[in-house]
């Protein structure tokens, strides 16, 4: 549409320039203003330009012609007059409707101009204002994501693919030098490098900057072993983020998890198996409780006669003896918590 | 619409006759050559009609996109770039390398299925292929994180981690995907290192600020000494009208002072931070941008092991008539 705009203009542009010759003058206006009042000479000479009308060259020339000259009569008479300037709107505005009389295909052709370009500027600035208002892209699709917790924004859509090569923006040039993309009018220069400057840069370069790769990491304070080169040691500062990790992963161990394609992953493996283990061991604990605690029973009964000459002797075994009847908690939930708990008194115990 | 692509056809970068990869509006062109599925001789600027890249190399290649400087692009590059080889056809892994920071997963929208990384295949805590994230779009691109941010690979540890990674890809069922892009960290201390490991070849990703390329000049000299011999660069964020008013370097003087071959000019342009925003690389936009195109043609060329032979330079702008402003 844009181009049948210009093209229309273009001609209108050359008919104007045909027809004014001394006394006319060419002005260019704002996208507004589709019917435009220029004052031009001190003799208050208005030229009327109708710019949206796009008939025939020939039938346009005459009636704005007849126009000019009428209204150039009827000026020049009362321009001394009191009223003049009354009279002088008044006899400007007739030359429309003289057009608008004279010629009737040329008022409905103009009205319709006149309605396409109105139409033509409310859709480009709704357009504008609807891509405005959604425009891919935004904050919105970070809430969209989940990284921003604020529902003020809407949601936008997102984009789909198109064949990249097949873009309208990027025209070449038929003598292939110029390019023209966005607007811009780019021209190609020929990239200049060449095989002996990328040599004397490789040159410059290994001259400049040894480096071997390090395959030794030592931290601070510790000595350098022998028949080592010093330049493939890399000292590791006591500050540094990654010396604090040890390095307690088993190479053979990581490489062997890496090239791992099927099956449980190793870690996992072995916990799980950790655990049942583990289940096991407290299964088979609480079998040996159920025996124990049929034994202490008996024990029991044989207290009275025992208690006073052993008394001092339980209170000196009452905590080795403690764990073994501690750690018969009464069937726990969880194997872990027992776990846990016998291992915190043996630990107790150790020292 | 039919799409044109003016090339040349080498697979071998060695002295080529100067020719550019633009786009062209197919109605003002025609071909002058019909499109030839098999290459016997290197073929010199022949307009091709919807051809994809042939891959160059041996698969897999293992390619680092560097920088030394941060914030200069090599996480949008990696991105981009590994979602337009995706898109053309090729199986990518793309290994987020940095330990510590990690953006990749984020920049392409895969944060929330990020649940292994390659810490916990080493512990042993999941398999390899439980850690690699399929992304939904494209079934081809598959992202591999090296850590969560609270976990630690120990410094002597990363580099042959690295490297079994690589075998493992290659040694896997689905067969070796034919590239693994690796998303380096910045600097040149120990996640540099480790990242460098196993590649064959580098990305160099650098502004035309004279910041960037003091520090891509020193990536560039290590690279070299670790034995990468095949770098390319990437400039990104270029601005063309600071070019052309002359307050930013140019393209030419860039590469003048690094020496290295030209992969890639990314424009400046402000899409970069919506993609990011949507988690949607801005080569699937549509329609695509400025940004967008040079990427593409950027991943192409890294497909062919090609180079730029020319560069766009922005000129006067176009004269326009008076009534250009009811229109485009």
């Amino acid at each position: 549409m844009a181009s049948i705009w210009s093209l229309q203009f273009h001609s209108l542009h050359f008919r104007h320039r045909v027809s004014s010759n001394a006394k006319e003058l060419l002005l260019h206006h704002s996208l507004s203003q589709r019917l435009n009042w220029i004052p031009l000479t001190p003799n208050r000479r208005f030229l009327l330009r109708a710019i949206n009308d796009s008939v025939s060259p020939d039938k346009d020339q005459r009636p704005q012609n007849d126009v000019v000259d009428s209204a150039k009569h009827t000026l020049v008479l009362d321009s001394k007059h009191p009223l003049a300037t009354f009279q002088e709107s008044i006899t400007s505005f007739p030359p429309v409707v003289f057009l608008m009389t004279r010629c009737s295909r040329n008022n409905f052709t103009m009205g319709l101009c006149i309605a396409i370009a109105i139409m033509v500027v409310a859709v480009r600035a709704y357009v504008a204002r609807k891509s405005r208002q959604s425009r891919p892209g935004s904050v919105a699709d970070l809430v969209r994501r989940g990284q921003l917790r604020s529902d003020r924004r809407g949601i936008s859509r997102p984009l789909k693919y198109e064949d990249p090569f097949n873009n309208p923006l990027v025209k070449v040039g038929k003598s292939n030098s110029t390019v023209e993309m966005c607007g811009k009018l780019y021209r190609l220069a020929p990239v200049t490098l060449t095989e002996e400057q990328q040599a004397i840069h490789q040159k410059r370069r290994s001259r400049a900057y040894q480096w071997k790769r390090p395959t030794i990491f030592l931290k601070e304070g510790d000595s350098i072993p022998p028949d080592v080169d010093p330049d493939t040691i890399r000292w590791i500062p006591a500050n540094h983020p990654f010396a604090t990790t040890a390095s307690d992963i088993d190479e053979d161990l990581a490489q062997n998890n890496v090239y791992q394609k099927h099956g449980v992953p190793f870690r996992i493996q072995a916990e799980h198996e950790a655990l049942q283990r583990k289940l096991e061991a407290l299964q088979n604990e609480e079998k040996l409780n159920n025996l124990f605690i049929d034994s202490r029973n008996a024990k029991d009964f044989q207290r009275p006669f025992k208690l006073n000459a052993r008394s001092d002797e339980l209170d000196e075994e009452g905590p080795i003896n403690n764990p073994t009847i501690d750690n018969k908690p009464p069937k726990p939930e969880r194997a872990s918590s027992s776990i846990e708990s016998n291992l915190s008194s043996e630990e107790m115990q150790k020292p | 619409m039919l799409s044109l692509q003016l090339f040349c056809a080498n697979p071998k970068p060695t002295f080529r006759s100067p020719s550019f990869e633009p786009l062209f509006n197919p109605k003002s062109l025609k071909p002058s050559k019909l499109y030839q599925k098999s290459k016997p001789s290197p073929i010199y600027s022949v307009l091709q009609w919807n051809r994809t890249p042939e891959l160059a190399g041996e698969t897999p290649r293992v390619v680092v996109i560097t920088s030394g400087k941060g914030g200069v692009g090599k996480t949008t590059t990696t991105a981009n770039v590994g979602l337009s080889l995706a898109r053309l056809g090729f199986s990518v892994v793309a290994i987020d390398a940095d330990v510590g920071l990690r953006n990749l997963d984020l920049l392409l929208g895969l944060e929330n299925r990020v649940n292994y990384t390659v810490v916990e295949v080493l512990n042993g805590d999941c398999r390899l292929d439980q850690a690699l994230v399929r992304d939904k779009r494209w079934s081809n691109f598959e992202l591999l994180c090296i850590s969560k941010p609270r976990s630690k690979l120990p410094i002597g540890f990363g580099g042959k981690a690295l490297v079994w990674l690589v075998d493992a890809l290659k040694a896997r069922e689905e067969g070796s995907p034919d590239f693994i892009l690796i998303d380096c960290p910045a600097g040149i201390d120990a996640g540099f290192i480790t990242a460098i490991t196993p590649a064959n070849e580098a990305v160099l990703v650098t502004t035309p600020d004279i910041t960037s390329l003091r520090d891509a000049d020193r990536v560039t000299g290590l690279l070299e000494c670790d034995g990468i011999r095949d770098i390319k660069m990437i400039v990104n964020r270029v601005r063309t009208d600071m070019i052309k008013g002359e307050d930013m370097m140019s393209v030419l003087d860039v590469q003048e002072m690094l020496g290295l071959a030209l992969l890639g000019v990314i424009p400046e342009d402000s899409e970069v931070i919506r993609s990011t925003n949507r988690g949607y690389p801005l080569v699937l936009n549509k329609p695509p941008t400025l940004a967008g195109l040079a990427f593409e043609q950027a991943a192409w060329r890294l497909v062919e092991q090609d180079s730029m032979k020319a560069v766009m330079v922005e000129e006067e702008p176009k004269k326009r008539g008076f009534f250009s402003f009811f229109g485009g």
